[in-house]
């Protein structure tokens, strides 16, 4: 089975919020609510960097555990779903997410926030219908053989999503092709990372997730 | 967890290191006049009216090819429809430019198709108040006023401003409706964009565009980016610039004066002074020509007037270079050496660069560094002009300026000649529509039109001044934001001194709202492009075709529909629409496009017929990523979207040009040679190639441009068919409507335009060799004596041009900061269109000034605070301070997006009902000031002055 | 979840000192509109595990060793009973005011009790016997009654601690009482006022711990002051805590009140006990009050609170 996940190559990601907006195309949340967000560290500075996050898909996800309704659930691709019918808008696995995915429609006087809302990994969630899952969920990409929107339109395909296997093996590979002197990767000849096809591999460097989903 | 913020510089202000974003965070709350944001942090401030999530659907789902629509970039998209309704975006990972990547602006395309902040029906302003029309009304109404304002004022009174929005068709079209009304008083946005690049660089080897491609750069050593900043205007570049990067271990260098995101990717980050390129680029070429490290061999074969250059780059020694730029020597033989080292390598300019009262200076500046470089004509350089609008390309190529005719053809007689022809009109009823006064010894037939830069001055200033005969009377905004030119409180009062107004546009814009008139003004709902189908033309020179996506929202049309209903009411339905089929009132598309092909010999827009573009829309799949070039498939062999010049008839089946002047490969095969556009000698030196041709060349040496004449002296007009003879007797390439002279000369292995050297001198321009101009509103007095300005030009593009009078006043004591502008990602131009759109307004909700934490502190000014920017000419705006180092101490950066509050005044109830953009803001063009290209007209919004001061509220 | 993996997994090359930035949630920026997180919520993962792997097993156990408690004591010891006979002479003891308030506050937490109770431990109980739907029902009441009933509790239990103040001062008594066990050691009645030194100590135990789950409360129920986020989790954690002992004592107080103590739970619903009973538990009280004591049917009914005071001298 595929375990789901997410990565954003650092050295790609230009703070260009496509990843933001194209999901806000997939699944319509409402005006407040963007399940993906882009960081930005050392803004305006030499060492500038932006990472794109969202729900990160926890293996051993804290939200999950911490949630008094215990509306979470995994499925068999390592995402991380819950069913807003049963969600209390406590915020408790906001308190516990790590990377604060979860999100609030409103915080109003006596905990008033409505039913919790984070990425999906495009995956819906659990309704009767697809109207309904559409309308409380947004997207089920998944279950129609596609990766997330958001990834898929990340614009200098610095964001990755998909099975983790396959992900950091183009991770990895991009690595090698930057010749990065830290790391694991030191070992690979620089110059020999630098094959004379360019065209070599192009398709991973370009992720597509549509041909990766083969 | 609150965040706290580490700065790295020792003041220790609470505002330090915070950015744009997070300064948005916090005042996006004030605004909203919401509750302070709580510990959950999101969306306090909701939307006045939240959007309604469409509506699931299992109806089928029809796949419509289309492409963006908010900049040159050209990404390719998928949207899916459902019983008429855009329920689905999907990635295009087959398409050539951007495989199935966005920026925020492409990923939130279908929202086009819901948003709820349109102009919904014709409406007009009396007493005040919005009024509903029906459309015949409206058109009716307008069309008479304008033909009472013809009979009163001249043709020449009314402005026809059009849209770098518009497809090719309907550009064309556009400048084709000027044409016939009898007026050159029409443009668009590239004349405030790149008209400084398209002058400069179409007069240094012949054609103003993108030499290479975004593909193309995978091969590129070294990307110098001088005043541009693609990670927030062409994003998806960024993915092929990346590339570079990462496989090709390219160098990119970043010159700019702010530290901009596009400079947090790259190797080398070099702060210039804003207004200071042309010392910049000379300032390398110095330590170029001091090492040796120029192509002497290049130089020598393919470029005319290197010397006269060597000449002026010997005065900007290092010490000089400082001195203007503010950049150390160190800095300065670094990246000499870097994009000397790492060949081939390309330049990008955009704004940094053109709008400037010298731009045509700073661009050729430019091409004359990739020349020395020998970076021209070869795959991996070139100059890569990223161009702005997603047609900003094709609108300049058709014409819709006030300088020319489609096709730079100009304004000559023989130009108007050419398209009477093609138009199958005759010339003489053209001319008569024209106003037969001369003005200046010119007719206004053959006259530059004012240019949108300028139409301000068009209606205020005296009718004595202008070189026509009265002020403007009527404008036509038709979709061209007006808060995107300088100037607003002139503005302002130029908008109250016209007759008529008549906004064209899917959105009110600001136009509608900062007019202070009580009647007078119309607003025609206009389509969009995702309601129209048409061909668009990317920066690389690609021509893309795109499908309707659904039909036209509310009571909207499309932009070529309302042409032809205004054409016939204003009586010449039939001359606009000769060669094309009508229905419904609407011109055909096709038609349109085949009478292009028809006319547009000089840039080779004629091999592009609608069947080859969609054949191509269709085969997005079959072209190669890096060369973009078709591998199997209905285009094999052919480059994607046929980049122009794509030669002769679509019969002759030209692959297009992938990439300008590369002489590498046959012209057949889209191989070129620099354009012989400047005649064959100039003070006797020689200005055709010498020694070189492209690859097959029959000719190898340089050669003039193709006529019969030397068609038949080379005894090759036999080649031609008996029609292309009959055609082409006494023509040339440009204006031989059969082809047969392109197909002969591409059959013989040579260039339709000839083979010449590239020239670094240009003989017709105020400097003939690139010079430093101070800009008209400077902080360095020191530098005015030394690099003044322009001399006032009586009449220029037939409005009195100011320089050295604005210059000469020193008001640097009390507007010391150096004020420049320029975008962010989430929106587009004047941004009504993007401020609409929720997905985006959500994520940028303040308009603001980026002031340094230094120039901050001697200003009394913490992040966040409410600060007055003055303007010296009286403009000011009220905005907020966002305290970051990414400027340079004296300078401060706004972006130019926002409108709909002007000098601290909202306008938010001016909008038409359910028309108001969700996010409103000052427009920074209200601070800006006077100031134009000596050669263009382009506007000065990348240096000027201001004062900041803390808003006491 | 390791955060440390987590964010490996997400960003590839930047370097030690960004990461310890990102930790410490410094220097950033975020694209989200008025968001104030940081990129990497370190004490997550803390509270996630100091909510349950400490104070929700340690609550149970809390809970449970005082059921056991209260049960086998009760099994030994049994109801403490009135040494005399009732006299039939009825003493004024709760107005008719302070016993409804009494019995709201009373209600109101044992309300809260079950509700806060079902959002600690419910799910491992009702969503599997019962299903989805039923859970999503209760828990969402569950949700709704405790964060609209806490602060009615929290008003009204001020109010009920600033009425019986003056009663519950300390006095040098109290300490006898405590060091006798309250009467369980030898057979002595320690002396005591209105109010023994275990009711002392129930109201001080309920105006110190039961302030600190009403103030913790509040700050979770009313997310409006910029709480952050590290705040909600030291409120949460807090309030976890002090509400579970807070429970713990109460059933201490509950089986007092009820099983424990012969003709307690009377006073606290008619109002009056009788003069043994006020002999045997509060002596010192009956021997300023006795004077007044009557047979009920000559007593005013309902006594204006000037009365009852005046009928404590502590
Ligand atoms: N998101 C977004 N994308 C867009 C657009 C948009 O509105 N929004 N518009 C499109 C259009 S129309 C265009 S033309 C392009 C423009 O694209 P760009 O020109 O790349 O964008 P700008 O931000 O205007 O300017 C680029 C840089 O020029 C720098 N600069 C300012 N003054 C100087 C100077 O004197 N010298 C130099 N060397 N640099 C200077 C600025 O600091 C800025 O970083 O973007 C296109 N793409
Ligand atoms: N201070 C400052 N000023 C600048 C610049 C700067 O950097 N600084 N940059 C300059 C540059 S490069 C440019 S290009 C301009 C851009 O500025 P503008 O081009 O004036 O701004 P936009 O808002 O892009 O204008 C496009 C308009 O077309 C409308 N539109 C969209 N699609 C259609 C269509 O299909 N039909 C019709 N009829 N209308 C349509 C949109 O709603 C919008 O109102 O701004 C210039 N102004
Ligand atoms: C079913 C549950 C309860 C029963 C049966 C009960 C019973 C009693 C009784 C009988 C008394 C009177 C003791 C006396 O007369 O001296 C009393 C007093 C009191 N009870 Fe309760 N009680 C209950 C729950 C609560 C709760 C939940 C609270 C607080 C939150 C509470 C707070 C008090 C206080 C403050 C007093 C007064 C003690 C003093 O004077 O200091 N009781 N209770
Ligand atoms: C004395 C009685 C109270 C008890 C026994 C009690 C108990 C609890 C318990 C056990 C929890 C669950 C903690 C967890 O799952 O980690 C909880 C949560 C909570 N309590 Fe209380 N509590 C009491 C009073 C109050 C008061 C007075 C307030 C408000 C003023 C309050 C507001 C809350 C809130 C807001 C929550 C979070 C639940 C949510 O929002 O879904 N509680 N309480
Ligand atoms: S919501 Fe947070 S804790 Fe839960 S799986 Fe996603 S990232 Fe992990
Ligand atoms: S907000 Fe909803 S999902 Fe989150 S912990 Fe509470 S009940 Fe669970
Ligand atoms: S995976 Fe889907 S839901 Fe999650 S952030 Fe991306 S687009 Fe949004
Ligand atoms: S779309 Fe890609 S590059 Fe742009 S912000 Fe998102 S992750 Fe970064
Ligand atoms: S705005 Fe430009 S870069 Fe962004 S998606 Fe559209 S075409 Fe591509
Ligand atoms: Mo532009």
């Amino acid at each position: 089975m595929a375990q789901m996940k997410f990565l954003c190559d650092a050295e790609r990601c230009i703070e260009c919020n496509g990843c933001v907006t194209a999901c806000k195309n997939a699944n319509e949340t409402e005006w407040g609510i963007q399940r993906r967000r882009v960081v930005t560290l050392d803004d305006g500075q030499p060492s500038e960097v932006s990472i794109s996050v969202a729900c990160m898909h926890c293996d051993d996800a804290p939200c999950m555990a911490v949630c008094p309704t215990d509306c979470f659930y995994k499925t068999d691709d390592g995402i991380v779903l819950h069913d807003k019918d049963i969600c209390i808008g406590c915020g408790y696995c906001l308190y516990a997410c790590p990377f604060g995915a979860p999100q609030f429609p409103k915080q109003n006087a006596f905990g008033e926030r409505g039913k919790m809302d984070k990425c999906t990994f495009c995956a819906g969630g659990p309704a009767e219908t697809k109207e309904e899952e559409y309308e409380k969920y947004g997207a089920n990409r998944i279950a129609e053989g596609k990766l997330p929107l958001c990834a898929e339109m990340c614009s200098t395909k610095a964001l990755l999503a998909g099975d983790a296997q396959t992900i950091s093996d183009i991770f990895r590979q991009r690595v090698v092709y930057r010749g990065h002197k830290d790391g694991g990767w030191s070992s690979v000849d620089k110059a020999q990372a630098s094959a004379p096809d360019v065209s070599a591999n192009l398709d991973n460097m370009a992720y597509d997730a549509t041909r990766a989903e083969k | 967890m609150r965040l706290t913020r580490k700065s790295s510089q020792p003041t220790g202000q609470d505002g330090l290191g915070i950015s744009r974003r997070q300064f948005l965070q916090r005042s996006g709350v004030a605004t909203g006049g919401l509750a302070a944001a709580g510990f959950m942090g999101q969306g306090m401030m909701k939307a006045a009216s939240a959007q309604e999530k469409t509506a699931y659907s299992d109806a089928p789902v029809e796949t419509k090819r289309t492409i963006c629509s908010h900049c040159s970039v050209g990404c390719g998209v998928y949207a899916q429809v459902q019983n008429g309704v855009w329920t689905g975006q999907e990635p295009a990972f087959d398409h050539p430019i951007n495989r199935g990547a966005h920026c925020a602006k492409g990923a939130s395309l279908r929202e086009h198709g819901h948003s709820t902040r349109r102009l919904k029906y014709p409406m007009k302003l009396v007493d005040g108040k919005w009024q509903r029309l029906e459309w015949d009304q409206a058109i009716s109404e307008i069309g008479d006023k304008v033909l009472e304002l013809r009979d009163q004022y001249g043709p020449d009174s009314v402005y026809w401003l059009g849209s770098a929005k518009f497809n090719n068709e309907q550009a064309y079209l556009m400048r084709k409706l000027a044409a016939l009304w009898g007026t050159n008083n029409t443009d668009h946005q590239a004349r405030i964009c790149h008209s400084t690049t398209v002058a400069g660089v179409a007069n240094t080897w012949g054609y103003g565009a993108m030499t290479n491609s975004l593909n193309d750069m995978h091969f590129s050593k070294a990307i110098l980016f001088i005043g541009s900043n693609p990670s927030e205007a062409h994003p998806v570049a960024m993915q092929h610039i990346l590339h570079a990067k990462e496989r090709n271990q390219a160098q990119v260098i970043v010159v700019d004066p702010r530290f901009t995101r596009t400079a947090a990717k790259a190797d080398k980050y070099v702060r210039l002074r804003p207004g200071s390129d042309v010392a910049y680029i000379w300032g390398l070429l110095w330590h170029i020509f001091e090492n040796g490290w120029e192509d002497t061999q290049y130089i020598e074969q393919r470029v005319f007037g290197m010397d006269d250059v060597r000449q002026e780059v010997a005065q900007y020694t290092p010490d000089v270079v400082e001195r203007i730029t503010g950049v150390g020597e160190a800095d300065m033989r670094d990246v000499a050496r870097r994009i000397s080292e790492n060949r081939p390598g390309c330049v990008v300019w955009c704004m940094g660069g053109t709008q400037h009262t010298t731009g045509n200076n700073n661009t050729r500046a430019y091409c004359i560094l990739e020349l020395a470089l020998g970076n021209i004509g070869v795959s991996g350089g070139g100059a890569n002009i990223f161009r702005g609008h997603d047609n900003v390309q094709g609108a300049t190529d058709l014409g819709l300026m006030s300088h020319s005719l489609p096709g730079y053809y100009g304004l000559s007689e023989g130009a108007w000649r050419h398209w009477a022809k093609v138009w199958n009109l005759d010339y003489e009823w053209i001319k008569n529509r024209f106003d037969q006064t001369e003005y200046n010894g010119d007719l206004p037939m053959h006259s530059n039109g004012i240019t949108v830069s300028r139409w301000i001055d068009g209606v205020l200033e005296d009718d004595a001044n202008i070189a026509q005969r009265s002020s403007l009377k009527a404008m036509f905004y038709w979709g061209h934001a007006v808060n995107s030119q300088t100037r607003g409180p002139e503005m302002k009062k130029a908008m109250s001194q016209l007759e008529l107004m008549v906004v064209v546009d899917p959105y009110p814009t600001v136009a509608a709202v900062m007019n202070d008139r009580t009647d007078g003004v119309y607003l025609l709902p206009a389509a969009t492009q995702f309601e129209n189908t048409g061909s668009v033309t990317a920066t690389n020179r690609s021509i893309q075709w795109r499908d309707q996506v659904i039909e036209p929202m509310f009571d909207s049309k499309p932009d070529h529909e309302i042409m032809y209903l205004l054409s016939r009411k204003l009586g010449f339905a039939d001359e606009f629409t000769r060669n094309i089929a009508v229905e419904n009132n609407r011109p055909a598309i096709d038609d349109v496009l085949r009478e292009i092909n028809a006319g547009m010999w000089t840039v080779g827009y004629t091999g592009q017929s609608p069947e080859r573009l969609r054949q191509h829309q269709q085969n997005w799949h079959t072209f190669n990523f890096d060369t973009l070039k078709g591998e199997g498939g209905p285009a094999d062999g052919e480059f994607y979207g046929l980049p122009w010049p794509c030669w002769g008839t679509a019969e002759f089946k030209h692959p297009g040009t992938p990439l300008l002047y590369d002489m590498s490969k046959p012209v057949k095969e889209g191989g070129l040679t620099f354009r012989a556009r400047f005649g064959v000698e100039y003070d006797g030196q020689n200005l055709l190639a010498d020694g070189v041709a492209s690859k097959g060349s029959e000719l190898n040496d340089g050669y003039p441009e193709f006529t019969a004449d030397m068609l038949k002296q080379l005894g090759w007009w036999d080649d031609l068919t008996a029609e292309e003879k009959a055609a082409a007797d006494g023509k040339n390439w440009k204006t031989d409507l059969s082809g047969g002279i392109q197909r002969v000369a591409i059959e013989h292995g040579c260039a339709p335009f000839g083979n010449a050297k590239a020239r670094c001198r240009v003989w017709t321009f105020p400097d003939e060799i690139p010079k430093h101009r101070e800009p008209l509103y400077t902080n360095r007095r020191d530098l005015v004596k030394d690099y003044p300005t322009w001399d006032d030009v009586a009449s220029f593009y037939r409005l009195p041009t100011l320089y050295s009078s604005i210059q000469e006043k020193d008001v640097s004591q009390e507007f010391p900061i150096i004020l420049t502008s320029g975008r962010l990602v989430e929106y587009e131009g004047g941004g009504e269109e993007t401020r609409s759109m929720s997905w985006l307004a959500e994520l940028q909700q303040e308009m603001f000034v980026e002031i340094n934490p230094a120039q901050a502190n001697d200003l009394g000014i913490k992040n966040d605070d409410t600060v007055w920017v003055y303007g010296p000419e009286g403009g000011k705006v009220k905005v907020k301070a966002l305290v970051t180092p990414r400027v340079a101490r004296d300078v401060a950066f706004m972006p130019f997006h926002f409108g709909g509050v002007f000098e601290g005044e909202s306008l938010a109830d001016k909008y038409p009902e359910g028309a108001r953009p969700y996010v409103l803001g000052e427009a920074a063009n209200t601070a800006t000031t006077y100031g134009y290209d000596r050669v263009t007209q382009m506007q000065e919004t990348k240096a000027t002055l201001c004062r900041i001061e803390k808003a006491s509220a | 979840a390791d955060p440390d993996q987590e964010l490996n997994q997400a960003v590839g090359t930047i370097n030690a000192d960004t990461w310890r930035e990102v930790k410490n949630g410094e220097n950033f920026i975020d694209t989200r509109h008025d968001s104030t997180y940081s990129l990497i919520n370190t004490s997550g993962e803390t509270w996630r595990q100091i909510r349950n792997d400490w104070i929700s097993p340690a609550g149970l156990i809390a809970l449970g060793s005082m059921l056991a408690i209260l049960v086998i004591f009760y099994l030994i010891v049994g109801r403490n009973d009135l040494d005399e006979e009732r006299t039939g002479r009825k003493l004024l003891r709760w107005t008719a005011l302070e016993r409804a308030m009494h019995w709201t506050v009373a209600t109101l937490f044992i309300v809260l009790a079950l509700t806060g109770l079902n959002l600690l431990y419910g799910k491992f109980v009702f969503r599997h016997a019962f299903g989805d739907a039923f859970w999503a029902n209760l828990i969402a009441l569950t949700k709704l009654t405790h964060n609209y009933v806490g602060p009615v509790f929290g008003i009204l239990l001020l109010l009920m601690l600033a009425k019986w103040l003056t009663v519950n001062l300390p006095r040098k008594h109290d300490w006898q009482w405590f060091k006798q066990g309250g009467g369980m050691v030898g057979n002595k009645h320690p002396d005591a006022g209105f109010a023994n030194a275990g009711e002392k100590a129930w109201y001080w135990i309920l105006a110190s711990v039961g302030l600190l789950v009403i103030v913790s409360g509040f700050v979770l129920d009313f997310p409006l002051f910029g709480q952050t986020r590290d705040n909600m989790q030291w409120a949460n954690m807090f309030h976890a805590v002090t509400s579970l002992i807070l429970m713990a004592v109460a059933l201490g107080h509950i089986y007092i009140g009820t099983l424990g103590t012969e003709g307690a739970l009377e006073g606290m619903t008619t109002g009056y006990v009788d003069e043994t009973w006020a002999k045997q538990h509060h002596n010192l009280w009956y021997e300023e009050v006795k004077d007044s004591a009557g047979q009920p049917e000559q007593q005013n009914p309902p006594v204006d609170d000037d009365t009852a005071t005046a009928n404590r001298p502590n």
